[in-house]
């Protein structure tokens, strides 16, 4: 049984938010170290991972739960929920941390249920229980430190580019020389220029805090499936790692501090393949689920 | 052809995104900017696709640009029609707001557009630049006679127009009731506006809005002069082409009326200091 109240309940629905982006399901993976959200669309084309240490909560517990058919003490598998029926509970972030004062998650595995209980103003308390599935894990390896671009900013700035891009922008095409950042609406061979709006964005490498590129490159990804990573990060005051490398290989968004890792992995298209890209994230040998 | 313009001046940018693009954008999807030396013109006619609703703005390009330089189709018509989507604009401009500069140009890459580069400040000694491509239709010469500009109706009944923002609200609420309102109105300074649905029937009634003196042009009678002062004319037009053009009034206009043809048509001028707006609401047969 798992019990946890959170620092900050803020952040931690908007890491709730920004997985629903990925997917419709995500899994809930309790660790002694500390709470894991993952989630994978299903063209198996973008991957989140929201890692919460234990020290995000006031008071965590995990333990394991021992199986006396087995050799050796098992933490339960992770376990997977519906997203949607874990959204409401968060629906409103920012009114969330002024109503409710003390939010707490605990898990039952034999009635395979997953308690969310908010303590509210005024002695009202919600309770919600949702049942999961226990699944495989889910886990994408991805080798951060072999990209040759590296590129770390404040979220806001992110924020301030993705702004001129019209929400309704799928994709969006980043392209690096060691001169310069661009930002751009993706444009395939077949698009009708005569109706649609391109946008574009240069920047100086000066404006970042970390500015590495190793390589020239452009790569194009899913707007949609980062926007949420922006938020949460912007939520967290946390700077954003971009690290990439040519196109066809993934691209990674990740902010890291003491309390919470947050990794969103995007697969990018690449021009010269015919095919429109699904691939694995780089040195991913075994599949998504076992 | 050729057209290149600057704006720098963060009130001429602003009022020009928020207070003329804006409105444009809510009351065409499509539309012809016109270019000229000293004035732009933002023009639609009256075709069947836009629910007969027809509008021309008119605005002198030295209030609002620093730089304009403009090469029509030809010497003897220095003039460029082009077709665009008033929302791209609107759009482009609408995160510049604090913009160093921003730069206007119809360029030719993929297909004619206009390019609006917009000059942001940045942390770095170079400044962030974006980038916005708006795909737009040249109108050849032979056309250019349809989007000429609609002349004065002959009104049975001019008058001012109550508040802006009061009309704004009447009309948003009756727009919940009804596809439909009347407009009617008469000299001596009475407007109503009704609306009639299955359960209910509304009328708002404004007195007091006074009657802008037209001088008639050569001397002859129009059909308002010698009319009975409390006579109504009216129309029955689309609520949401009305509501359409209140809503984007973001400021008071110096002068707003409407000339009311019994049954045909009203024609709404809106005047600020330096744009102009006309709109014309054919009534429901």
């Amino acid at each position: 049984c798992i019990v946890q109240c959170f620092l900050s309940l803020a952040v931690f629905g908007r890491a709730i938010h920004a997985i629903a982006r990925i997917s419709d399901e995500f899994w809930f993976d309790p660790i002694e170290k500390g709470l894991a959200l993952r989630s994978v669309n299903s063209s198996r084309s973008a991957y989140a991972c929201v890692f919460f240490s234990s020290m995000f909560f006031q008071h965590y517990c995990c333990t394991a739960v021992s199986q006396p058919c087995q050799k050796e003490k098992q933490l339960s598998l992770p376990c997977k929920l519906i997203i949607k029926s874990v959204l409401p509970v968060f629906r409103c972030v920012n009114v969330l941390e002024r109503n409710v004062e003390k939010c707490s998650i605990s898990t039952s595995p034999s009635e395979h249920h997953i308690t969310f209980q908010l303590l509210c103003r005024h002695g009202v308390v919600k309770t919600y229980n949702l049942t999961f599935q226990e699944c495989d894990p889910l886990q994408a390896v991805f080798a951060k430190h072999m990209c040759p671009n590296v590129l770390k900013v404040h979220s806001r700035l992110l924020a301030d580019v993705m702004i001129h891009f019209p929400t309704s922008q799928e994709e969006i095409t980043l392209s690096v020389t060691p001169m310069k950042v661009c930002f751009k609406s993706y444009t395939e061979e077949d698009t009708d220029f005569s109706r649609t709006m391109l946008t574009e964005i240069q920047l100086s490498p000066e404006e970042f805090d970390y500015f590495q590129v190793g390589v020239d490159s452009e790569v194009t990804f899913c707007l949609k499936e980062l926007r949420g990573l922006l938020a949460l990060s912007e939520a967290a005051s946390v700077p954003v790692s971009v690290h990439f490398d040519r196109c066809g290989r993934p691209i990674a968004f990740s902010i890291e501090d003491l309390l919470l890792e947050a990794s969103f992995i995007l697969a990018t298209l690449c021009e010269a393949e015919k095919e429109a890209a699904s691939p694995e994230p780089a040195c991913c040998p075994q599949p998504w689920d076992r | 052809m050729r057209f290149r313009a600057k704006i720098v001046d963060l009130a001429c940018l602003n009022h020009f995104s928020r207070d003329i693009i804006s409105t444009i954008a809510k009351l065409a999807k499509t539309c012809i900017l016109r270019l000229t030396l000293s004035k732009l013109y933002f023009i639609l006619s009256d075709k069947v696709a836009n629910g007969g609703a027809s509008m021309w703005c008119e605005l002198s390009q030295g209030n609002f640009f620093d730089e304009f330089q403009m090469e029509g189709v030809a010497a003897e018509h220095n003039e460029i029609y082009l077709e665009f989507v008033p929302e791209n604009l609107w759009r482009a401009l609408k995160t510049a707001q604090s913009a160093k500069a921003v730069k206007i140009k119809l360029t030719n890459k993929h297909c004619p557009c206009l390019r609006v580069a917009v000059e942001l400040p940045s942390v770095s000694s170079s400044s962030r630049i974006v980038t916005h491509d708006i795909p737009v239709g040249v109108i050849p010469r032979r056309m250019w006679n349809d989007f000429r500009e609609p002349s004065v109706p002959d009104f049975d009944v001019s008058i001012y127009l109550p508040v802006l923002k009061t009309m704004k609200s009447v009309v948003e609420r009756m727009k919940n009731l009804s596809n439909f309102i009347v407009i009617e109105a008469n000299l001596s300074g009475e407007m109503n506006l009704k609306i009639e649905a299955d359960l209910v029937s509304v009328t708002t009634h404004f007195k007091d809005l006074g009657n802008p003196p037209w001088a008639s042009e050569d001397g002859c009678q129009s059909s308002a002069q010698g009319r009975d002062l409390e006579s109504m004319a009216e129309a029955c037009i689309d609520i949401k082409k009305l509501q359409q053009l209140l809503a984007g009034q973001q400021v008071n206009p110096t002068k707003a009326l409407c000339n009311i043809v019994h049954k045909r048509i009203v024609h709404f001028i809106l005047l600020h200091e330096e744009v102009s707006l006309q709109y014309f609401i054919p009534a429901i047969a």
